[in-house]
């Protein structure tokens, strides 16, 4: 049962704007990868690319699952849901009039997910006790970190093998930054999971991390091969930390 | 006085049940779509006639013949979404162009009514039309009992199968947040089309029970238009037991000052209604927040 993600050298970008730069990264089973860097460098544009929101000019995606070689480029979101990859978008995109639990709920659409959906849901509301005490309210009028934890609840309804998380500190208190972020990495290691996180708290994702990728100007300026080499990196400090 | 009042709530509420059966369909497209069907109404005319030509020619049932050609309505829904998607949404001129669509497609169905069937008042007959039970000193005529029923029954139907299932909610959320959707591993052209047909099929229905409850000729429509879509904003945009209270409120309104203060000033209660909503609660009476 592995899965992986490997990115290999895609250009992409929104009409004549480039955004990215022939970027290659990977991810292996049951890793958590973090891409760092900060607004406007085109994190959340590879994002794009690898759940089909956004088509490459350039380059390959391929998705290996369960020894299975699958190219995600030409496909649409919807099919690249169906294969096991889920995403946490930014700014969480929730259907704001319809409830808690109808979000939920829609997390499961993809036929494959509805056999579990009543133990999902008893995990998603274990894992965000919040959730369940307001099922039958609006998803609109929640603050920002609970909608956060719905949204991250909903991509689990569809038991994705692989999560990717868009930028899940945006707009949250610095509170709440540090709990989303470890409630993401207590969820991979409960559901054994595979997370790309595309992040621009430096601090926060160095905590969970295992690699990480830092992205400048849209291209991959550094991979660390581990925590370790990420927090003690010269560049890092100078782009991130202005140090 | 008592005895009137009571009889003008109760007839308010049988006419209140056949709005919703009008106002369903857009309920659902202009509510939850942001679809302006402007069309509707006289797509519940269309089917009434026929209801019209079958009960004329094979005596059935109007009511069997609005539920026999709901499926066909479906797909006529269908249809009408795929030329909607392919002229209009898939290029994003649904705003303006859609609405000339639909205004012009009220038109052609129209004329091609009158081309067919001539301007006369046309009817149905059934054994039900004409009776009317009398509990106490309460009226309940069932020209306007029998189509409150299935108004309400159909109604219900769709409020469960928009908030129960998958479909359903997927439905509710398409023109909330389309990529979001997409990303939940649902197709919104797909979800949209089948929208548009459920809506569609509400009118098959909604036409057989109008001619249950009065004559019909082409052009009746018209007066639906303005009091369907108040109702749908009344019930709060896209909330299904939102149209089916609103509707009722419509009803009971307009009958008590019909009763009380004359019948030519029941046109003006939805529209009244409606101001007074827009000014202090813009979100519908029964809207979600």
């Amino acid at each position: 049962m592995a899965n992986s993600i490997e990115v290999k050298n895609i250009d992409a970008g929104y009409g004549s704007v480039k955004v990215l730069h022939s970027v290659s990264i990977d991810v292996q089973d049951g890793e958590t990868v973090v891409i760092l860097g900060s607004n406007g460098n085109g994190k959340s544009t590879l994002i794009k690319c690898i759940t089909g929101i956004l088509a490459p000019s350039a380059g390959e995606i391929i998705l290996k699952l369960d020894g299975q070689e699958i190219d995600l480029i030409g496909k649409k979101p919807e099919e690249i849901v169906e294969l096991g990859i889920s995403l946490v978008p930014e700014g969480r995109r929730l259907f704001p009039s319809l409830t808690v639990e109808e979000n939920l709920m829609l997390g499961a659409y993809k036929e494959s997910a509805r056999v579990n959906i009543e133990d999902n849901l008893d995990m998603v509301y274990e894992a965000f006790p919040v959730l369940k005490e307001r099922s039958r309210q609006a998803a609109g009028s929640m603050s920002g970190g609970e909608q956060q934890m719905l949204a991250i609840g909903r991509a689990l309804m569809s038991e994705p093998k692989i999560l990717l998380v868009d930028e899940p500190s945006v707009g949250l208190a610095p509170i709440f930054v540090s709990r989303t972020i470890a409630k993401i990495k207590e969820l991979k290691e409960q559901k054994n999971l595979t997370v790309l996180m595309a992040e621009q708290n430096f601090n926060q994702a160095v905590k969970v991390a295992d690699r990480g990728y830092v992205i400048v100007h849209g291209q991959i300026e550094f991979e660390g091969k581990d925590a370790e080499s990420l927090s003690n990196n010269e560049m890092i400090k100078q782009y991130y930390l202005g140090l | 006085m008592t005895e009137l009042f009571i009889n003008a709530v109760v007839s308010g509420l049988l006419l209140g049940g056949f709005y919703a059966a009008v106002a369903l369909g857009l309920s659902i497209t202009f509510g939850q779509l942001d679809i302006v069907n402007i069309a509707h109404p006289t797509i519940v005319i269309f089917g009434a006639y026929i209801a019209y030509i079958l009960n004329e020619t094979f005596g059935l049932d109007p009511v069997l013949i609005g539920l026999v050609f709901a499926p066909v309505f479906y797909v006529l829904g269908m249809g009408l979404y795929r030329i909607y998607y392919y002229s209009f949404e898939r290029t994003g001129q649904e705003s303006l162009s859609g609405l000339a669509f639909f205004f012009g497609l009220m038109f052609i169905i129209e004329v091609c009514l009158i081309l067919t069937f001539g301007v006369d008042y046309r009817l149905v007959s059934a054994p039900y039309i004409g009776q009317t039970w009398k509990i106490g000193f309460v009226d309940f005529p069932l020209r306007m009992t029998v189509p409150f029923i299935v108004a309400v029954v159909v109604t219900l139907a769709v409020y469960f199968y928009m908030s129960k299932t998958f479909q359903g909610r997927a439905i509710m959320a398409v023109s909330q947040d389309r990529l979001a959707l997409q990303l939940m591993g649902a197709d919104p052209v797909k979800v949209k089309q089948s929208a548009l047909g459920i809506a569609i099929a509400t009118a098959a229905i909604a036409g057989a029970l109008l001619i249950i409850i009065q004559p019909i000729e082409p052009s009746v429509g018209r007066l639906f238009i303005g009091r369907a879509f108040a109702i749908v904003v009344l019930g709060g945009m896209g909330s299904i037991s939102g149209t089916l209270m609103a509707a009722l409120v419509i009803g009971v309104a307009e009958s008590l000052i019909s009763t009380f203060y004359g019948p030519s000033w029941a046109p003006a209660v939805s529209f009244g209604l409606l101001l007074l909503t827009l000014a202090f609660r813009p979100q519908g009476i029964f809207g979600r927040a």
